[in-house]
């Protein structure tokens, strides 16, 4: 069983919405071996993360790619396809963070269980793409959900593919007002704490104690670590070398984001067995 | 200075007819790959157009709730696909289709302005109000709000985008262009009065160099009556082609494309078409023209004046399918050889019939590889098309005002 250490951070400096700062800090986010980039973060979104995980996905290669989603300024029908594309675009490296930020209580929760529903709306094996026999897609496998929750009700089908990790990678931050109880990962203040999540990231900084951090992942209770960056191209070399022993004793698989990092999609959260495959045409 | 040409790239799917997925140099399988929009972002670049665009829908096909089995779906998200096409090339402008019935101006204008930053102010936005009556339950209505009201709040909606923008702008990081170039695509007198009083550009239908006279002529009267320079605006109507060496060839290849059609394609795409699922019929039976205009979604008699002639006729619904293939769309369609398609860019141009071309690829990618390889340099050599792009902005590319200082 792959149990990686993973290591993630959020940014949101502007800079990484202007071409020539972004490309550094992309690639400065790259080197330093992360498996996930968190793009804005609550109480700091200076761009639409996710234009600007449309941007990375060329740009880079290895790293996961994690939108920030305001449930007051987003709906999940647009979201669903943005991420799809996303996803589609950068090989199965995408997540989202849905932050509960100026919408009413249980929005982000809605936002989650809508757009959860419309990428559950095409089957893992809908496409055929055959031009001998002109069979495109297998129509049987594509239905509408017709989701209906306290503040979103979407019919679908999305005209988006489901992504190839399925659904992309669910990060909730702890601290914040979002109740999932089928999160992939949950950033944690506290070790202890209790979450609904399949893996548990603390939060540090670059003061951390790494054996400490070391002795808490050997025993269970911690999958990795969390930075929140403020000043990302002084502070990415540092927590390359902060991690490498944990990284290079325990390193993320191959294959796309869920795979790699050892995520199998939550049963609670899809109908779905696994990712969208698209068939090879000779 | 001898009249330019502009050019678009209209890359939807893959390609204009709904064949074109199974023609041998296609890349049906492409479309879920940036490798693909890679290659293609580039090869438009070198052909120096002016921009890329994507239209849009807000539903997935599947006229009576039936999904099309032999049709090229679903595509990728018109902003992210763009934005990634952006960061792979440098000049090259590239307008999204956004709906403003279905998101606040709030939502749209964050992401373009996103677009327009990351892409050093290659932005363009084609504005739409959405039509299809699927869409409605996407977004938890009951039926679409009616036209009127759309174009009211629509206007609404594109002001409020632009004080935003402004805001956006001087707050900083700046954005190159102001605010993204505003597009218009509507055709009835609602969206060409729209179109006369915000677009910068208008992508429209020409079947012939009349229709293409009589629309531009038209709009530049309206833009003038608003009081805005008609030479502020550009039309670019729709244009797909199939060329050959020679015009025997031509039609060889357009016969070609026409031969991968199977009735039960052509009659996926016609219940796609008229909104009114036909599947389950008897393709050799005459078309059952009262049944399509009692079921269909849309204006039932725009519906009307296109299959009741048949449907009196007798005519069997295979072989009204396979004649509604031939081009369903109402776009100039070119069969001939470059040399012949150049001449006939230049008179459209110089007839006054438009200010450049939406280039409408037959099948992706090859129909757009000829293009560019065959017709763009007779175009340059013969004066009328750019041979390098004139600044790094869509703006300064279709020769606008370079930036938008008080997009409010």
């Amino acid at each position: 069983m792959n149990k990686p250490f993973i290591v993630s951070a959020s940014i949101a400096d502007p800079l990484l919405a202007v071409p020539e700062t972004g490309k550094a800090i992309l690639d400065a986010a790259e080197a330093t071996g992360l498996d996930l980039l968190v793009v804005g973060r609550a109480g700091a979104r200076p761009f639409d993360a996710q234009v600007v995980l449309a941007w990375a996905a060329p740009m880079s290669a290895r790293i996961g790619l994690v939108a920030t989603v305001p449930a007051s300024n987003a709906h999940p029908f647009h979201v669903a396809r943005a991420l799809s594309a996303v996803d589609f675009l950068s090989a199965g490296r995408t997540g989202w963070s849905v932050i509960p930020e100026g919408a009413e209580q249980g929005m982000a929760e809605d936002m989650v269980g809508a757009a959860r529903a419309l990428w559950d709306g095409w089957g893992s094996d809908t496409l055929i793409i055959d031009k001998a026999s002109g069979r495109y897609l297998d129509a049987s496998k594509v239905k509408a959900s017709n989701y209906e929750g306290p503040f979103f009700k979407v019919a679908g089908p999305v005209n988006a593919m489901r992504p190839q990790v399925g659904q992309p990678v669910l990060v909730v931050d702890a601290a914040a007002a979002i109740a999932i109880e089928d999160a992939d990962i949950a950033l944690v203040d506290d070790a202890g704490e209790a979450t609904g999540a399949t893996k548990r990231l603390l939060k540090v900084d670059a003061s951390a104690d790494m054996a400490a951090i070391a002795a808490r992942f050997e025993a269970g209770e911690i999958d990795g670590v969390h930075f929140t960056l403020s000043d990302a191209m002084a502070e990415l070399p540092a927590i390359a070398t902060l991690c490498a022993d944990l990284r290079e004793a325990h390193p993320a698989g191959p294959g796309n984001l869920r795979e790699s990092l050892g995520l199998p999609l939550p049963a609670t959260a899809s109908n779905q067995p696994d990712g969208a495959r698209v068939p090879e045409i000779a | 200075m001898t009249k330019q040409i502009h050019l678009w790239a209209f890359l939807q799917g893959i390609g204009f007819y709904p064949t074109a997925w199974k023609h041998e140099r296609a890349r049906p399988a492409g479309v879920f790959s940036m490798d693909y929009y890679a290659s293609v972002a580039k090869l438009v670049e070198k052909g120096c157009f002016d921009a890329i665009v994507f239209g849009d829908q807000l539903q997935s096909r599947g006229a009576g709730g039936r999904t099309p089995e032999r049709m090229a779906m679903p595509t990728l998200d018109p902003v992210t696909l763009l934005t990634a096409m952006g960061a792979v090339t440098r000049h090259v402008g590239l307008v999204a289709t956004i709906s403003t019935t279905f998101n606040t101006p709030e939502m749209l204008a964050e992401r373009f302005a996103t677009m327009e930053r990351m892409t050093g102010g290659r932005a363009g936005w084609n504005i739409v109000t959405s039509v299809h009556p699927d869409t409605a339950g996407n977004f938890g209505l009951d039926e679409m709000p009616p036209k009127g009201e759309r174009y009211t709040n629509a206007a609404d909606v594109v002001a409020k985008a632009c004080e935003l923008w402004a805001q956006m702008d001087r707050a900083g990081p700046a954005l190159p262009q102001g605010r993204p170039v505003l597009v218009q695509a509507g055709q009835s007198p609602q969206g060409r009065d729209f179109a006369a009083r915000t677009a910068e550009a208008i992508f429209c239908p020409a079947a012939t160099i009349e229709a293409g006279v009589e629309f531009r002529n038209d709009l530049r009267s309206r833009i003038a009556a608003v009081g805005r320079n008609p030479d502020g605006t550009r039309v670019m109507p729709g244009l797909s082609c199939v060329l050959g060496g020679t015009e025997d060839e031509a039609r060889a290849n357009h016969k070609a494309i026409m031969d991968l059609a199977d009735p039960a394609l052509a009659i996926e795409y016609l219940s796609e078409s008229l909104c009114c699922d036909m599947t389950g019929f008897d393709p050799e039976a005459p078309l059952d023209h009262e049944h399509v205009i009692a079921n269909t979604l849309l204006p039932a008699a725009d519906v009307a004046r296109a299959v009741t002639p048949a449907g009196e006729a007798g005519t069997p619904l295979r072989e009204f399918a396979m004649n509604f293939m031939l081009n369903p769309r109402g776009h100039n369609v070119f069969i001939g050889t470059p040399e012949q398609m150049a001449d006939m860019m230049i008179t459209w141009r110089d007839e006054g019939a438009c200010d450049g071309f939406t280039l409408q690829p037959s099948y992706m990618p090859g129909g757009l590889e000829d293009f560019v390889e065959g017709v763009i340099p007779i175009l340059q050599q013969r004066g009328r098309y750019r041979t390098e792009y004139p600044g790094s902005t869509l703006r300064e590319t279709l020769g606008l005002s370079p930036r938008v200082e008080d997009a409010a």
